[in-house]
């Protein structure tokens, strides 16, 4: 099982820097970050190679940090392919909570990130339609 | 169950008759005092008579300082306390030796009532000198025999050391303070409940919600008990909570009480909200005539369980000068405590703020979010934020804007909490 680490933080100047130092001090790597602002505040989420280690790390610092699950789905980086995906999960029924990707090697592969509802349903669907799935230590050693 | 059962279980119409007895003796004692020496009153037949009075203002305290209330020979006041005074001269208060002795038997009165024996260990965390709180409790708990720890405020972690190491069993405390020293037993992987033999809690100098009162109950696994003072009476033990928790009761043997609304000065009937207003009755150095004491409260009808006819006044609302207008709507901090303890996730510290914008007052109030309760997304903060809203509304009947802030991030304090910042242009 896959997770991002999910930050609630105040919307204000130095706080996300705050979160960087902390992960670098670790060396852990970042692939991918998305932010999500309620105004004064928000909620930023990590995709990181070492997630125990920047999971313990921020703990200790008092960061207010969750594991959430994830699906990190592998496709190939060209036009329409993101659009394949969807329909598979839109065919299901399947509802996506958050969503971000990032490019692994440019025109070739690129990753999407999904939290969704229904995970069970939704890895199914998937490997169904012969889609990878990148598992922790998979990320770890892209 | 009693420390002086003759006077805590006098009947009313006993308690009536000294009274009236003491106000006479205290009028005559009063007029040796400058401030008091042209008292219109020089005799009350009774205790109805006795709100023709002219009341004694905390302001008065101001202007006749240094010595303007002091009625004994200064060879026979022994010591003095006083208030900080932020606004011009502060408030002074004397004592002689038999005030120190009566101050130190109520306190000692009061501990007694809540269960404080003397095979308990007391660790005192308020402030020493000055302040009252510090020496008051000091005195009166080594009166009834407890070993007393006058360890006085601040560094958090030396008050846990010594709780543990010398197995406090009863500690003094503002209540702001203990949820802040709670914290820090979490940061050092303690649990109080388990790991240390507390179980009296005695948390006053503050206005409190009872919802703080029993969030602090439930961390620290013991029973706390709302104290009520203030200097210009003596300081701590002029009310306290008996084993019932349902209002403190004021030592009528000592103060004559009485309760009016703020504006026009008449008596308001028990029940009802209004200015506490107290006189000392047994005062030598500095007694006090129809004291306003500026705290909002009422008077709890009916007799306690307890067996003590001593009047009880229900929690501290706060004083009348913390009542703040918003937009026309009057309301008090501890209204906006009181409906954040109830929601889960919410934490202990808690901060008001109030601006102008657009020519309007606008009230903020910024929470901290629990740790635990985080789960990693946006929909569930702002879930509680619309949650602690609608809490507002509907206890203050103004809607605040709620910013979540996160754990530990508001300033901390190990002293009086300051939980109010008015912005306002005026």
């Amino acid at each position: 099982m896959a997770y991002h680490l999910s930050i609630f933080m105040e919307n204000r100047p130095g706080k996300l820097e705050r979160i960087t130092k902390i992960l670098a001090d670790h060396a852990v790597n970042i692939r991918a970050v998305s932010l999500a602002s309620a105004g004064e505040f928000g909620v930023a989420k990590f995709l990181v190679d070492k997630g125990e280690t920047a999971y313990n790390a921020l703990q200790e610092q008092n960061i207010t940090v969750s594991k959430r699950r994830i699906l990190i789905i592998l496709l190939p980086d060209k036009p329409g392919a993101m659009h394949d995906l969807l329909q598979v999960l839109a065919e299901n029924e399947i509802n996506l909570e958050d969503c971000y990707g990032f490019v692994i090697e440019r025109g070739k592969q690129a990753a999407l990130v999904i939290e969704a509802e229904k995970y069970p349903q939704a890895e199914g669907a998937l490997r169904g339609k012969g889609y990878k799935l990148l598992s922790d230590e998979e990320l770890s050693n892209l | 169950m009693f420390w002086d059962k003759t006077v805590e279980t006098m009947e009313e119409g006993a308690i009536k008759e000294m009274q009236l007895r003491f106000l006479n003796e205290t009028l005559s004692k009063a007029a040796g005092a400058p401030f008091y020496r042209n008292l219109p009153v020089k005799e009350v037949k009774s205790l109805q008579a006795f709100a023709t009075v002219p009341f004694t203002k905390k302001q008065d305290l101001r202007d006749h300082f240094p010595y303007g209330f002091l009625r004994t020979d200064l060879s026979e006041a022994v010591r003095l306390h006083s208030s900080s005074g932020t606004t011009g001269n502060p408030t002074v208060v004397f004592h002689t030796v038999d005030d120190l002795e009566k101050w130190t038997d109520q306190v000692a009165r009061c501990l007694y009532m809540v269960g404080v024996r003397k095979q308990d260990v007391f660790q005192n965390t308020m402030g020493y000198g000055l302040f009252t709180g510090g020496l008051g409790f000091q005195y009166g708990a080594e009166k009834l025999g407890a070993l007393t720890i006058p360890i006085g405020p601040g560094n958090s972690r030396r008050q846990i050391w010594f709780m543990q190491t010398f197995g406090t069993t009863v500690v003094h405390i503002l209540p702001s303070y203990a949820l802040r020293l709670f914290s820090v037993f979490e940061e050092m992987g303690l649990d109080p409940k388990k790991d240390t033999k507390l179980r009296i809690f005695l948390i006053g100098s503050e206005p409190h919600s009872e919802e703080l009162r029993r969030q602090i109950e439930e961390l620290y696994g013991v029973k706390a008990y709302n104290s009520y003072g203030l200097s210009e009476m003596c300081g701590p033990g002029v009310g306290f909570e008996c084993p019932y928790q349902d209002g403190m009761h004021i030592w009528e043997d000592r103060y004559f009480v009485e309760v009016i609304n703020p504006e026009t000065g008449e008596a308001v009937p028990d029940g009802e909200e209004g200015e506490l207003v107290l006189t000392t009755l047994q005062k030598e150095a500095m007694p006090l005539l129809r004291y306003r004491t500026g705290d909002l409260t009422s008077i709890i009808p009916g007799r306690c369980q307890c067996g003590r006819v001593h009047k009880r006044i229900a929690r501290i609302k706060g004083r009348a000068d913390d009542m703040l207008i918003i937009n026309g709507v009057n309301l008090f901090p501890i209204q906006i405590e009181k409906a954040i303890m109830k929601i889960p996730g919410v934490g202990k510290n808690y901060l008001i703020e109030i601006k102008t914008e657009n020519f309007m007052d606008k009230l903020y109030v910024k929470v901290e979010v629990e740790r635990e309760i985080f789960e990693g997304t946006l929909s569930s903060l702002t879930g509680l934020q619309e949650r602690i809203t609608e809490e507002l509304k509907a206890e203050i009947l103004v809607t605040p804007t709620v910013q979540l802030a996160e754990p530990g991030s508001l300033p901390v304090w190990e002293g009086k909490a300051k939980r109010v910042f008015d912005k306002r242009e005026n």
